[in-house]
């Protein structure tokens, strides 16, 4: 079996030659980078949450979120987040139901640094499409994660979940 | 909660950090020409301000360290003995 230290090294290895990879497909395609990792993260949110409870309630959805991440023992731990200036957690606007939130550890960001690719690029689309799959598989509801802030230790972003159901009939039914 | 401090003397009011926040923990003191901390409850410990600022002015106390990656099995378990 192997040991906590050789599953992360291995890890490891995976990330920095996806954040390659990432960075060699920006150079060749442009921004068309970006819904390729968007995709790719978008399959893998769906793929984990195909079991997950439904809900409408999106501090449920984003738990389950947390919950698919732990138990596919993924490396991103993120946490809502509000402000001295924001009156609610969730804030519902013209776009949708709007929701800070704050990354800390990512293997995406660790990725980028070990070769010293800039954050915002393609493989950061991966997380935007992660979420978009899970919560459509949850939610039901199509939604975008816009990233405000990449920093060092920690990213800052902006969930807006849209509030008409979508109409994606490939969904499986569930109760 | 995360602890933020700005080393006073070592401040050139560059407003770098000011700029750079994006919880806006931060303001422009003009009378002082320095920065100063106005919502430290709203820092999420980016750590963006830190890297940032020419003077190393800024310190962060009680956060959370991200997980690193390693540089290299071999050197890293070498290096444990030293530790």
């Amino acid at each position: 079996m192997p040991t906590l230290l050789e599953t992360r090294a291995s890890l490891q290895e995976a990330m920095v030659f996806l954040g390659a990879l990432a960075s060699g497909i920006e150079q060749a395609i442009g921004e068309s980078a970006n819904s390729i990792s968007y995709l790719a993260g978008k399959h893998l949110g769906m793929a984990f949450s195909e079991d997950a409870p439904r809900t409408g309630d999106i501090e449920q959805a984003l738990r389950s979120v947390t919950e698919i991440l732990q138990k596919n023992n993924c490396l991103w731990q993120f946490e809502p987040f509000q402000p001295h200036d924001r009156p609610a957690l969730v804030e519902t606007t013209d776009a949708g139901d709007q929701v800070l939130l704050v990354f800390r550890d990512c293997m995406i960001r660790q990725s980028l640094f070990r070769f010293g690719h800039h954050q915002k690029g393609s493989l950061c689309n991966m997380m935007y499409g992660f979420f978009s799959g899970a919560l459509l598989n949850i939610m039901r509801r199509d939604s975008t994660l816009e990233i405000l802030h990449a920093g060092e230790n920690g990213c800052y972003k902006k969930l807006t979940v849209g509030r008409t159901v979508s109409a994606d009939t490939s969904l499986p039914e569930r109760g | 909660m995360i602890e933020i401090e700005i080393h006073d003397q070592s401040c050139r009011g560059c407003q770098l950090c000011v700029d750079i926040c994006p919880t806006k923990v931060f303001e422009y003191d003009a009378a002082q020409a320095k920065a100063v901390i106005r919502h430290a409850e709203d820092c999420i410990a980016c750590l963006s301000c830190a890297y940032l600022c020419p003077s190393g002015a800024l310190t962060h106390g009680n956060y959370h360290v991200v997980k690193n990656f390693y540089r290299d099995l071999d050197f890293s378990q070498k290096m444990e003995k030293f530790l």
